[in-house]
């Protein structure tokens, strides 16, 4: 910063007005360099055209079968939903020592779905069909006592790309590379046989 | 016959006859008696900060216009959102069952060939036409159509000459006929004759009065206009904002500026 | 706060300073680098030139992110930007009153160069380096034009390209070689764009670092045309001269707030512009079947069209047009007054100078205009009072009677 003289036409330079002066506009102009900035990062956001084709996606159940698995996508992201016989959903409770994560302490589900069966309903299934390791397609085995994964396979999926492996609830077992249970994405029932995906009491604005 | 009947059965007569060929020079009423009427002047006065305007612009679009004419860049969904029309409204009234209120608004039911064999060309999406107009050349020609024997479709208009539009409005406007005048003037030496507009006269009424018909085309055309850039209330009033932050932030960097100047002579 | 000389400097700015001259560079162009005291309003457009280069850089980037190119994409994305990026329209709207202020700003810049002499001796090159941003400009504001592929967008690069056609012999196979089609197709927008995103900002930020090196080496001119060098005080700087940091810097912060107060007035109220900046043909997707009525290119660029519309031959008009824009890079060499500033010219430069501004004006005006009956007398009467102004140069530039010049600029606190 250069020198001022100390003295300008024979009246002191005020120096504390200068700096007043200076920081109050540089403070402004900060403000406003801010507020010039969040337009730009905000356009990042999910567009318009990216929240309508993430809306809610609604599933008809009524042609569920019991032991069958349809795919649906929302938000980019596959999930698998599936209708549990009544034995896999009490067979659960017997291989909690096998999993990492048993009571979904560390992973990721909204409120209703922190349970052993990590869904609203005993029989249907929602999961995001994203391995929690490195995000491949987990790959549905659903017969129990498999050759391939042992006569105590009490059924679930395994992922192809590292070995991990999750149970009928997508609870991940001990050994795999995975770390935590496959995530639970809002969903609610709106009717007996209709699923919405995508919205439950929290995100309840629906539509785009 | 008593008289009055003979002279209702005439006036029925004519009325019925008027549109197959009372053309040119009909000695009309006292309506527009004097100066002709100004309609290249009008402006459509629209606000598109006045969503009740909108609302009703958007019911008028939907049950008038939207069969033919899309609006394939708008959502029904942003409209809802800007307009405060409430979902189950939207979903009843305004989208076809079975759309998503995301669907962008496209909901003609005339397939294009259909519409290039009836009407001569296609009917062109509406979502920008209030930018590449505007909205006072789009309620003047609203508000122009008039009965014209020539045509195939039997009617024309003032602001856009041989639409292939038909007069879709008229079950509310009312049918009317254009009165011309024939009008001289010299150019380069030569008398040439030419015809000008000079007023309507309404062959038969519409369901709405004339100034409910008014409302009607500026709130429709107050409608297109938000359709043609949505965004614009919420850029005036950031814009507000903004300007008054420059000017605050120019005054202070006056006075630094002033400040720092007193060293040099 | 450590002396900026200290050779052992402490800390970060130690560590930095060894490895790059970042204090010295700070000292030798903001500190000792001394510019005249008498600057007045005309200085302000070179820095609110670079100003407006950033904002288009910026909100240029940010468009790319949307924006799709190729005929049957670009218009749809245009108004995916408008509708449905959070803030697109915002973005949009600054870029296209971003391209207009640069003309704006640009012009006043050049046009202060008239006034002062700035083109003069020592800074000929300045000035040349100046004209080849205002050419790159141009082309970048017309490859610009054509992006968003509306009608106006589409008619407009038929016009311009089909200007190249009136080249001797290669003219029309370098008309199919620029199009990259048999007519204006997708291959030209998508060439366009690449020049328009990454070509031509590059080669402007060559030409403006030029620019500013060019005037770093000679110094400023000022408004009374005065070498403040010439004139050093006892410390052996200028004495007309003032450190550019603080009182410029401080000078621009205040310019470039007014600047942008009415740059937002108008990207936030009008950004169309009562169709100057925006057309309204331009709402409408391209249609080679249809052209738009009536055609004309930007504002920017009307001064230009009415001189080509003026010469009713096709080939003489468009070498005209080429002449209006080339004549500014002889100009140093055509004034041969021993004067800079108007200030001390006499009324023979004067009144040749208010030609030319009027001219420029009035042609821009009619270039708007239709090509049709008076437009055209006009436009040809102020083409020749355009062109007066550079062809007779030589002569009234000499034979002006100026005033002598003072050892000292004039300067009121």
């Amino acid at each position: 910063m250069t020198d001022a003289a100390a003295t300008v036409n024979g009246s002191e330079v005020d120096q504390s007005r200068r700096r007043f002066l200076t920081v109050a506009t540089s403070a402004t102009a900060a403000v406003g360099a801010v507020f010039t900035i969040s337009p730009f990062v905000a356009s990042w956001e999910p567009s318009e055209r990216a929240r309508a084709m993430g809306a809610p996606v609604t599933v008809d159940l009524s042609k569920l079968e019991v032991g069958q698995m349809v795919t649906y996508v929302w938000r980019r992201q596959p999930i698998y939903i599936f209708r549990r016989a009544e034995q896999a959903v009490q067979d659960l409770a017997a291989h909690d020592g096998r999993l990492k994560d048993p009571k979904s302490l560390d992973s990721e589900q909204p409120p209703y779905a922190k349970n052993e069966r990590r869904s609203r309903r005993d029989d249907i299934a929602v999961l995001i069909a994203v391995c929690t390791h490195l995000g491949c397609l987990p790959k549905q085995h659903f017969q129990t006592g498999d050759p391939v994964l042992g006569t105590d396979w009490p059924g679930g999926f395994l992922c192809p790309c590292h070995g991990s492996r999750f149970d009928m609830a997508g609870r991940v077992f001990n050994g795999s590379p995975a770390s935590t249970n496959l995530r639970v994405p809002p969903y609610s029932f709106p009717a007996e046989n209709t699923l919405v995906i995508g919205q439950d009491e929290d995100t309840a604005q629906g539509a785009a | 016959m008593p008289k009055t009947v003979v002279v209702a059965l005439v006036l029925a007569l004519v009325m019925d006859l008027a549109p197959l060929g009372l053309g040119v020079a009909v000695a009309a009423e006292a309506e527009g008696a004097g100066a002709p009427l100004d309609w290249e002047h009008w402006h459509a006065g629209n606000e598109v900060a006045n969503t009740a305007s909108l609302q009703r612009g958007a019911r008028n679009f939907a049950n008038y216009c939207a069969s033919c004419h899309s609006l394939k860049y708008l959502r029904y969904s942003r409209m809802a959102s800007d307009l405060k029309i409430p979902t189950d409204l939207l979903k009843a009234n305004l989208i076809p069952a079975g759309a998503s209120p995301a669907d962008y608004y496209t909901q003609t039911s005339i397939a294009p060939a259909d519409a290039v064999n009836w009407f001569g060309k296609e009917p062109p999406d509406l979502s920008l036409i209030a930018r590449s107009r505007g909205p006072d050349r789009l309620y003047r020609f609203l508000k122009t159509f008039y009965v014209d024997p020539s045509r195939p479709n039997r009617t024309n208009n003032l602001e856009l000459n041989n639409p292939a539009m038909p007069a879709v409005l008229s079950a509310l406007e009312g049918v009317k006929q254009a009165v011309f005048k024939n009008e001289e003037s010299t150019v380069d030496g030569h008398t040439v004759v030419t015809k000008r507009f000079d007023h309507f006269v309404t062959l038969s009424p519409g369901s709405l009065s004339s100034e409910e018909f008014d409302g009607f085309v500026r709130d429709t055309v107050n409608f297109l206009d938000y359709a043609g850039e949505p965004a614009q209330v919420e850029r005036r009033s950031i814009g507000v904002w903004v300007v008054l932050f420059l000017l605050t932030f120019t005054w202070m960097a006056w006075l630094l500026k002033k400040e720092y100047w007193k060293d040099v002579h | 706060m450590a002396s900026v000389d200290a050779p052992t400097q402490g800390g970060f700015r130690g560590w930095l300073n060894k490895r790059l001259p970042v204090d010295s560079f700070i000292r030798s162009q903001l500190l000792d680098y001394y510019a005249p005291k008498n600057f007045n309003v005309w200085y302000f457009f070179g820095s609110l030139a670079l100003l407006v280069l950033v904002m288009q850089l910026f909100t240029g980037i940010f468009l790319a992110m949307f924006y799709k190119v190729g005929d049957t994409t670009a218009f749809d994305s245009v108004e995916y930007i408008m509708r449905e990026v959070d803030y697109g329209w915002l973005i949009r709207y600054l870029h296209s009153t971003g391209a207009s202020a640069f003309f704006l700003v640009v012009y006043l810049h050049m046009y202060r160069a008239f006034l002062y002499g700035s083109y003069k001796t020592p800074r000929e090159l300045l000035w040349l380096f100046g004209m080849f941003i205002y050419l790159a400009l141009m082309a970048e504001a017309f490859m610009g034009y054509v992006l968003p592929w509306g009608n106006m967008s589409y008619w407009a690069a038929q016009v311009i390209i089909n200007l190249f056609s009136t080249i001797p012999v290669v003219g029309p196979g370098l008309v199919e070689w620029i199009r990259g089609d048999y007519g204006v197709a997708d291959a030209t927008i998508d060439r366009f764009f690449a020049l328009h995103v990454v070509a031509i900002p590059l080669v402007l930020l060559l030409l403006v670092a030029l620019h500013l090196v060019a005037l770093r080496q000679t110094g400023s001119n000022n408004p009374d045309g005065i070498e403040i060098k010439e004139h050093p005080g006892p410390d052996g700087k200028p004495i007309d001269g003032i450190p550019f940091h603080p009182y410029y810097t401080v000078k621009d912060v205040f310019g470039i707030g007014v600047f942008l107060t009415l740059f937002a007035i108008v990207a936030f109220f009008v950004p169309t512009f009562g169709n100057l900046f925006m057309e309204e043909a331009n709402f409408e997707p391209a249609n080679p079947l249809s052209t738009p009525e009536p055609i004309a290119p930007s504002w920017y660029f009307t001064p230009y069209y009415a001189i080509l519309r003026a010469v009713p031959n096709q080939r003489l008009g468009a070498l005209l047009l080429l002449l209006a824009v080339l004549a500014y890079f002889f100009v140093p060499w055509l004034d041969r007054s021993p004067v800079k500033s108007v200030r001390y010219r006499g009324w023979l430069f004067r009144g040749f100078l208010a030609l030319f501004t009027v001219s420029f004006l009035a042609l821009m005006w009619l270039g708007m205009r239709p090509a049709t009956g008076g437009y055209v007398t006009a436009a040809r009467v102020f083409a020749c009072g355009y062109f007066a102004f550079f062809v007779l140069m030589p002569w009234y530039s000499r034979r002006d009677r100026v005033k002598p010049v003072p050892n000292r600029v004039s300067f009121h606190a």
